[in-house]
């Protein structure tokens, strides 16, 4: 716990940040999606079974920004690294797996209480006031997040730069972001016989991270309707444990005896 | 008089070859970069192309390629701040003071530096429009390199300002992201003007002023999408963006390099 606060702490001087990252988002929401949507066909609408496009794309934005946010802390990670504070980190009297943990939790948390302002725009946006959904949707954030700040543990660890990770994590966010189903539903990824790309967007996280919120807020969501919601929590659920338990391992090994450098 | 100029450009092109060398030393943020615009072009166009309203955007890859063209020689000549902003952080101002160029030499540098680098990552996606779009005649390739000129001086001055509003690291990031995804959002590379106009009302004239916006419309005049444009708005607006934020860099960047 008192690792995970580490993380917390630094969220006190990101005020502005926040701040910046949700007119930022407003805007999207409000120039980008509305216009993007205007556009669209109501042709879509087949392959979303019935839900509007500008409604479908503000939950896949709200993804992306969650999983750029959960991206950033490994940023934060990696300058600890060129800062030498990992050395203050692993002196700590804590086990490397309870700090990985916590370092993992810190950092998915703070990606959530980051987010939460952007969340609260999208469910006021989508009329969203049943208890139950909100609560599922954080928790889901939360865990999904913990994926996320895993896996960039572990790219940090394994790149070992500032400069590099930056570059490379860029790269991959960029290229995810694209390959999901933030954007377009799967089935008109499925129609443009783009098979590579087809299996690249069912199996990425942010697709099912983007779908389990859509399905939590419409019934007639065709993933509900021809799947059920349980493939996409047991996904969500799957990639968070994996991935924390490669970055505890990481933590383990990696760091002993100057690892890290 | 001429002597001296020549002197200036002279010591503006040494001082750009720095920063483009530097640009080749990210190979893996070039190919990354690279990626995501082909991504847009491809991924996006080719999805998009299906779902889109035929009466508002009859192909959306035509449509969206000189987007493209526009948004790759935006990215690259914005890479110009990310270098200054890493100075500033590091204070290699020092060093950069005491060379023997003029300031305004240093200036003109790091801008040609900008256009240097997006005219070189530009060069294949406008290899690219040529194959998705048919060649254009040659008046309209000198209009083509005169809107990429005025672009990538445009975002290489304004990428230096923001970077020098402040000399905090993580703030300068969030401030040209900012800038950055305002510009892409708020002009017409990825939907016509009249769906803005539908969506924004009275503010959609916001989005003509861009210099995103101008540069969109003339490539897309150049390569026969639109058959016609307000070609002296646009190339007057371009010239206006250019002169201005040339000059804000120059004041801010001085400044900062010399306090």
């Amino acid at each position: 716990m008192l690792i995970a606060m580490w993380d917390l702490m630094k969220l006190k001087n990101q005020k502005v940040f926040i701040a910046m990252r949700l007119a930022w988002f407003i805007v999207q929401i409000i120039v980008f999606a509305r216009a993007i949507s205007y556009v669209v066909s109501t042709k879509i609408l087949q392959y979303t079974g019935g839900v509007d496009y500008y409604l479908f794309y503000i939950l896949g934005v709200y993804t992306t920004v969650l999983y750029t946010t959960g991206i950033a802390r490994g940023y934060m990670i990696a300058e600890e690294f060129d800062d030498g504070i990992v050395e203050y980190h692993l002196s700590l009297p804590v086990k490397r797996d309870v700090l990985a943990v916590g370092r993992v939790l810190g950092g998915s948390v703070s990606t959530l209480i980051f987010t939460l302002p952007m969340m609260a725009v999208v469910y006021a946006m989508l009329g969203v006031r049943d208890l139950f959904t909100i609560v599922v949707a954080i928790i889901s954030a939360l865990v999904f997040s913990a994926g996320v700040v895993s896996f960039v543990v572990l790219i940090v660890f394994t790149i070992k730069s500032t400069d590099l990770t930056d570059i490379i994590v860029g790269a991959i966010d960029a290229l995810l972001v694209r390959l999901s189903t933030v954007f377009y539903p799967l089935p008109v990824i499925l129609a443009t016989g783009i098979a590579p790309y087809y299996v690249v967007a069912a199996l990425n996280p942010i697709s099912h991270m983007s779908d389990f919120l859509r399905l939590l807020v419409f019934p007639e969501y065709y993933i509900v309707v021809q799947h059920g919601p349980v493939a996409s929590i047991l996904y969500i659920l799957g990639f968070s444990t994996g991935l924390l338990i490669l970055a505890i391992e990481f933590y383990e090994k990696k760091a002993e005896a100057g690892g890290w450098r | 008089m001429r002597h001296a100029i020549l002197e200036v450009a002279w010591q503006a092109w040494i001082v750009s070859l720095r920063d483009l060398k530097r640009f080749w030393q990210n190979i893996y943020w070039l190919a990354g970069q690279v990626a995501m615009n082909i991504a847009d072009l491809l991924i996006f166009g080719l999805i998009f192309r299906g779902v889109v309203k035929p009466e508002l955007i009859p192909d959306y890859i035509r449509f969206i390629t000189p987007g493209i063209l526009c948004l790759s020689i935006f990215i690259s000549s914005f890479t110009i701040g990310r270098e200054v902003g890493v100075e500033l952080r590091r204070e290699v101002t020092q060093y950069l003071v005491s060379l023997p160029v003029t300031r305004g030499a240093l200036v003109a540098g790091r801008v040609l530096g900008g256009v240097l680098r997006g005219f070189m990552y530009q060069a294949g996606f406008l290899l690219l429009a040529v194959i998705l779009m048919g060649p254009p005649t040659l008046e309209r390739w000198l209009l083509i390199l005169l809107v990429s000129l005025m672009i990538a001086i445009t975002m290489s001055s304004l990428s230096i300002t923001l970077v020098t509003l402040t000399r905090d690291f993580n703030l300068q990031a969030a401030i040209r992201s900012m800038v950055y995804f305002a510009f892409f959002f708020i002009s017409n590379v990825f939907y016509p003007e009249r769906a803005l106009e539908a969506r924004l009302g009275p503010l959609a004239p916001i989005a003509r002023y861009s210099p995103v916006s101008m540069a969109v419309s003339i490539y897309r005049h150049a390569f026969n999408y639109l058959r016609e444009v307000d070609l002296k708005f646009n190339l007057l607006g371009l010239g206006a963006w250019c002169i201005t934020t040339f000059l804000f860099a120059y004041k801010l960047y001085i400044r900062n390099l010399t306090r």
